[in-house]
């Protein structure tokens, strides 16, 4: 009853939420040292304070407005208790951070990663696969050695994982239990929650040597300038010219992989690490970056996840056996292909480029 | 049907801790956790006010809401409860709630490892059978299946903490606010704090006359 009234009302408000969020985030994330002072300045203010009650009860006994001022103010004050945040008696921010997660960032995540995935079938279906224009000729060039293949799918499948989990916790409510019900999706989830919790970091780890490992292979090459004019062909089937990497695997690696994925590993340390005093506002604030990081994320995983496997024949073979056929190296990344033939070094950290014959 | 509700009385809260002493004993809560605490502002200055405070059994509880599998229910009495074995210890109904009342037996420990969330029952146990052995390990006594109300209120000693139907409980609170006036008339202030009305009115005259003595130096 709950969600479908933050639906309903997420419904009359609608992007501007969405827009907003973002922004705040990203001031909360800047602005907390100062915020965190700001509410100690307000208690110490006319309005509330020992003084003002100690006045109070002189000129209206039994008025305790400043106390429910302080109450309301979300300051610490005194308890015997120990824990976190045990002297503050009202937070407020909890009930911003339910209605944004419970409310546009559900509703609005959900839909558009359902639409990402119906509008990458549609092309699909439309356009079909990316294939070579001439025959295979048989002989193969590496094009990712041993390392960058473990630590491509190192970061694959922890990413995988992550995913999976992720969605599990944000939309298994909704989806899960009225299938399977509450217990089994519970203890589905107490596994998920700790695979999640303990994946988590080993994604950064192979991320951070990601992005060291191609970080020079995705800078921009002039050639870039014209995959971008012509879309890369992939809407006109015309042949453009790139290096190792085309501009829309660089946007990939440092839209997707470099910044969105450090945000999100970096505000998932964040939660995954509570022992060290974070106040429940930095807990909301991280965990509103880290489910709308992981969402775009996510999204733009599908569309290199499709280019990966059925969106382009040969691309997964690539990452599979670490070898291309020159057809296809030749097709679709034609500079890099030249730059092999012409033995340049360094094309293949730690590996001169092999020619191999395939087995007939 | 009953609707239960927690009231604390701010005049009469003397900070004991009696309630929070009296729900650890009840519950055998385990260390660290607190299911009740009694915070007190202006600690030590006229004028300071406690408040004890738990989960507050909300019509629309933010824990329910954003718990990821949905392991929260509502009795028909209008208290929240949560079955434990559903709990993933994701720790979102501590950052939702606003007062603070779902705790964790490991504490906010590395990996999230929080353990199994705890929070107050207004003493109604769980999804176990009504006063299970089982029900008692996870979640502490049923004292409403027995007629009883919550032993932290049971317990207070000056009546500050009021449980049970809120109607009852608004009736009480109502009628002490009219019997007890205001200020130095109210009920035991004068056991409490000596002279009360007397010495106040003696505080204002002389305030009164120093004013004047003041005015007329002028």
């Amino acid at each position: 009853m709950t969600t479908s009234l933050f639906k309903a009302r997420a419904g009359s408000d609608t992007w501007p939420w969405l827009f907003c969020l973002l922004a705040v985030c990203c001031a909360l994330a800047v602005a907390r040292p100062a915020l965190a002072e700001e509410p100690a300045a307000v208690a110490r203010s006319a309005e509330t304070g020992a003084a003002a009650q100690q006045k109070r009860q002189q000129e209206q006994p039994l008025n305790n407005a400043p106390v429910w001022r302080e109450v309301r103010s979300g300051d610490a004050h005194f308890t015997t208790v120990r824990g976190p945040e045990t002297g503050v008696l009202i937070q407020s921010e909890g009930q911003t951070w339910r209605a944004l997660r419970n409310g546009p960032v559900t509703l609005y995540g959900g839909v558009l990663l359902l639409a990402v995935i119906a509008a990458i079938l549609a092309f699909y279906k439309i356009k079909g696969p990316l294939t070579l224009h001439d025959a295979p000729s048989g002989r193969m060039i590496e094009r990712f050695n041993r390392f960058e293949r473990i630590v491509h799918w190192g970061t694959a499948g922890t990413f995988l994982i992550l995913a999976i989990t992720g969605l599990a916790i944000l939309f298994g409510k909704h989806v899960i239990v009225p299938i399977f019900g509450h217990t089994l999706f519970g203890y589905l989830l107490i596994v998920g929650k700790n695979v999640h919790n303990y994946v988590g970091p080993v994604f950064l780890g192979f991320t951070l040597v990601m992005i060291v490992m191609w970080a020079r292979d995705n800078l921009w090459h002039n050639c870039d300038a014209e995959w971008i004019r012509k879309g890369g062909g992939l809407a006109t089937g015309e042949h453009v010219p790139s290096g190792r990497f085309n501009f829309g695997e660089k946007t990939w690696f440092w839209i997707g992989v470099t910044v969105l994925g450090l945000t999100v590993a970096g505000s998932g340390l964040v939660l995954d690490f509570p022992n060290f005093g974070q106040v429940r506002q930095t807990m909301q604030t991280f965990n509103l970056i880290h489910v709308i990081g992981a969402l775009v994320l996510l999204m733009l995983s599908l569309g290199h996840i499709y280019m990966g496997t059925i969106g382009a024949h040969g691309a997964y073979d690539s990452m599979k056996t670490g070898y291309v056929d020159e057809t296809w190296a030749r097709t679709h990344h034609e500079l890099w292909y030249k730059e092999v033939k012409a033995g340049k070094p360094g094309q293949s950290p730690g590996h001169a480029p092999a020619a191999r014959e395939v087995a007939p | 049907m009953a609707r239960m509700k927690f009231l604390c009385d701010a005049e009469r809260c003397i900070e004991c801790n009696g309630c929070v002493t009296a729900c650890k004993n009840e519950h055998e809560v385990p260390w660290g956790v607190n299911r009740r605490r009694v915070v007190t502002m202006n600690d030590g200055v006229p004028g300071e006010r406690s408040i004890s405070v738990s989960c507050m059994h909300c019509a629309d509880a933010p824990c329910m809401a954003v718990c990821p599998t949905d392991c929260f229910y509502k009795t028909e009495e209008g208290v929240v409860l949560h079955d434990k074995d559903l709990c993933i210890g994701c720790g979102y109904c501590f950052f939702a709630c606003p007062f603070g009342a779902p705790q964790f037996p490991n504490g906010p420990a590395a990996f999230g490892a929080r353990g199994k969330m705890d929070k107050c029952t207004f003493c109604a146990g769980g999804p176990e059978a009504d006063g299970s052995e089982e029900e008692f390990k996870k979640y502490g006594r049923n004292r409403l299946s027995e007629g009883k109300l919550p032993a932290c209120a049971e317990m207070c000693s000056t009546k500050a903490l009021l449980a049970g139907d809120s109607s009852v409980v608004s009736d009480i609170f109502r009628d002490r606010v009219l019997r007890r006036g205001k200020g130095a008339e109210a009920w035991g202030w004068s056991t409490a704090y000596g002279g009360g009305k007397q010495e106040q009115t003696r505080e204002r005259k002389q305030e009164r006359t120093q004013e004047q003595a003041q005015e007329g130096k002028q």
